[in-house]
């Protein structure tokens, strides 16, 4: 067994001793996979945007408007400084104002007439017969949303809507708890095969 | 030492169910759903040579359910001789892509450079999606390995999105959802994904819509994808424990159920 | 001023990024090029005060003795990272991606792996039919599950009505959901442009 599979193996089991109860073992764990996944997202950030996109190019005299996002960047940092905090209030509006204007045809177009348009088809199949998973979809659409309309008390037609619309809404919770229970499951499964294979041998 | 709680007893039923039942290896016979051909079937359906974008947008936790469904992918793409474009648009997913991309290729002698290239990873995956719409160039000047764009052989001739026949998004969130409306929405790429199962109804409307072209979805998937490739992997041998999982769960859930309404009527009587 | 100049910022950034939406003249192409290779520059500034705020606080509480075993193994995790990062460089290979293999792979899949167990035991705790709604969730959750097994195999009709009800019912529900997010997307993203929702400045004015 190579170091590298002894390590996983001994912080997986250190890991998976929380199950019986909390434990400095684990709490051990925790802290240094704390750390290891700070210095990991800090360091492949830094090199593949600061230096690849902005230093690199700007060092070699390629592109001087890149100081316009260096300079924002920095202005970031005057928010420990307390008269100079508001400057930071700057690249914050560029990033939240170009984000919103990006994403309002996007949530327009991909998002809400992309989904309404399938949701309205023809309600009879080629055959004439009325098509039930069409209909179940149109009804489950209009329920749920009204369901989540709040500007008028749930009564009347618009409180039977919303009931109805809670149980397209507990389909949907159930479907996804099921493959949730699927998905935990895969990897923990996962788990086990490197514990029996690789560091137990006791499967090949 | 404690004793044992309730829950310790669910916790070490559930060690028994699946360990045994890996330790078993029995294979299990599975049908192919629609989505899972459907992936095959658009890879299968390509020119040999057809570039592709293979986007790892996942994070390390998922790694053992996401790892089968983007290696059968990835073996069915380059045994199709297609040139594949790693990239990685979550920090962790940066090595994990360049990993499971070497491997495969090795397995069907595919070169990097004139059968593959890593990009490596952009941080914020909306300005990461959109930027590679305009320029693939600009956006990874140089490659994962610190080679230039213009250097890299086969990715002389890409461009943008144009010049691709489609981006498979290898996610265990979201993300793929932002290659859907914005890649899709706003450059019209073909999407399709490899996803975990917990992800699967989040994606359901956009598959309903047509927006997503395919979804190969958690270990299941992979299996039926194995069997595709007719190359049995992860997916396949995690089969069996995975069904006995879900009985143990089911079988909690009625003993929990049939515990309460008996509760319940001593309550009233 | 204070307030103005990023208001401004924001209406004049929010804007130009909305209409360029609409274009694909050369400069309108070079903008949408730019502004999110931009985003991604100042985003990892903002990561460097993320962790500057991380090590303040550890330091603070390893000199305090507040926890102080485990604040140094993360401290000195985090460290470690950056030292090998400097010395051996990140590729494939090398020190740094070794520890990402063998130690942050492993425990970070085994964290979410944790999950399998408490799922499993809230599904024999709190997974009761007590109400119709309750019981349509349930009855969903079982038959999905059942369909996924050899035993849901044995009738034809289980794996049939799991993927009736996860195409139809389910997702129209989920479908209702994303409308009515990218709804509320859209009116904020114009309330953030047009300067009426400002909670992103702090304070209350």
């Amino acid at each position: 067994m190579d170091i590298g599979t002894l390590v996983a193996g001994l912080l997986t089991l250190a890991v998976l001793s929380f199950l019986y109860r909390d434990n400095p073992v684990y709490k051990m764990a925790e802290s240094l996979l704390i750390g290891v996944s700070i210095g990991y997202f800090l360091v492949v950030t830094w090199e593949s945007t600061l230096m690849d996109t902005m230093f690199e190019p700007l060092f070699a005299g390629d592109d001087f408007w890149l100081l316009l996002p260096l300079l924002l960047g920095l202005l970031m940092f005057a928010r420990f400084g307390r008269r100079v905090a508001w400057l930071a209030k700057i690249p914050i509006g560029f990033l939240i104002g170009s984000g919103a204007g990006v994403a309002i045809p996007a949530m327009l177009y991909a998002r809400t007439i992309k989904q309404m348009s399938a949701t309205v088809v023809p309600l009879t199949t080629s055959s004439g017969w009325p098509d039930i998973s069409g209909i179940v979809v149109l009804v489950g659409v209009i329920t749920t949303i009204t369901y989540f309309y709040f500007s008028r008390e749930h009564e009347g037609v618009l409180g039977r809507s919303a009931k109805i619309g809670t149980y397209f809404l507990m389909v949907f919770f159930g479907a996804t708890f099921g493959f949730t229970v699927m998905s935990r499951m895969s990897t923990f499964i996962g788990r086990m095969e490197f514990l029996l294979t690789d560091f137990l041998g006791l499967m090949y | 030492m404690k004793r044992l709680e309730p829950r310790h007893w669910i916790f070490v039923g559930l060690f028994v169910a699946i360990g045994c039942t890996m330790l078993l290896k029995i294979p299990l016979e599975i049908p192919i759903t629609d989505q899972t051909q459907k992936m095959y079937d658009y890879i299968e359906s390509l020119p040999e040579g057809s570039p592709l974008i293979i986007s790892f947008d996942h994070e390390a936790s998922s790694l053992p359910e996401i790892k089968p469904i983007a290696l059968s992918i990835l073996r069915h793409a380059f045994r199709k001789g297609h040139k594949l474009i790693g990239v990685a648009l979550y920090a962790e997913g940066t090595l994990i892509g360049y990993r499971l991309m070497q491997e495969t290729a090795a397995e069907y002698d595919r070169e990097y450079g004139r059968d593959y290239a890593y990009l490596g990873f952009r941080p914020q995956y909306i300005a990461a999606i959109l930027s590679m719409g305009e320029s693939l160039e600009q956006t990874f000047p140089q490659d994962y390995l610190g080679n230039d764009f213009q250097d890299i052989e086969m990715l002389r001739t890409i461009g943008n999105y144009d010049d691709v026949a489609g981006v498979i998004s290898i996610a265990d969130g979201s993300l793929t959802t932002h290659w859907i409306e914005y890649g899709g929405g706003r450059y019209d790429v073909r999407i399709l994904a490899g996803v975990t199962a917990a992800m699967v109804t989040t994606y359901d409307p956009y598959v309903a819509s047509g927006q997503l072209n395919a979804l190969v979805a958690g270990l299941r998937g992979a299996a039926e994808y194995e069997k595709l490739i007719d190359r049995e992997g992860g997916g396949n041998r995690g089969m069996l424990a995975q069904s006995t999982a879900h009985l143990y769960v089911i079988v909690l859930i009625i003993i929990g159920n049939v515990a309460y309404f008996r509760s319940r009527r001593k309550g009233r009587g | 001023m204070e307030r103005r100049l990023p208001l401004l910022v924001c209406f004049v950034s929010g804007l130009l990024m909305f209409i360029m939406y609409f274009s694909s003249h050369p400069t309108a192409r070079l903008i949408n090029l730019t502004v999110p290779l931009y985003w991604q520059i100042v985003f990892a500034f903002t990561l460097i005060i993320g962790v500057a705020s991380y090590l303040r606080n550890n330091v603070r509480g390893i000199k305090k003795g507040e926890s102080r075993p485990y604040r140094i193994v993360s401290v000195g995790g985090f460290v470690t990272m950056v030292a090998v990062a400097a010395i051996w460089g990140i590729k494939a290979d090398t020190p740094f991606m070794w520890i990402f293999e063998n130690i942050q792979i492993p425990m970070q899949s085994t964290v979410f792996a944790l999950l399998a167990f408490f799922v499993a035991s809230a599904s024999f705790r709190g997974f009761r039919a007590r109400s119709i709604p309750a019981t349509i969730l349930l009855i969903t959750a079982l038959l999905i599950l059942l369909s996924r097994t050899p035993l849901g195999n044995l009738f034809d009709f289980l794996p049939d009505l799991a993927d009736w009800l996860r195409n139809y019912p389910s997702m129209s529900a989920r479908r209702a959901i994303l409308v009515g997010i990218g709804l509320g997307s859209l009116t904020t993203s114009l309330r953030v442009i047009i300067g009426i929702e400002r909670t992103w400045l702090g304070g209350d004015k």
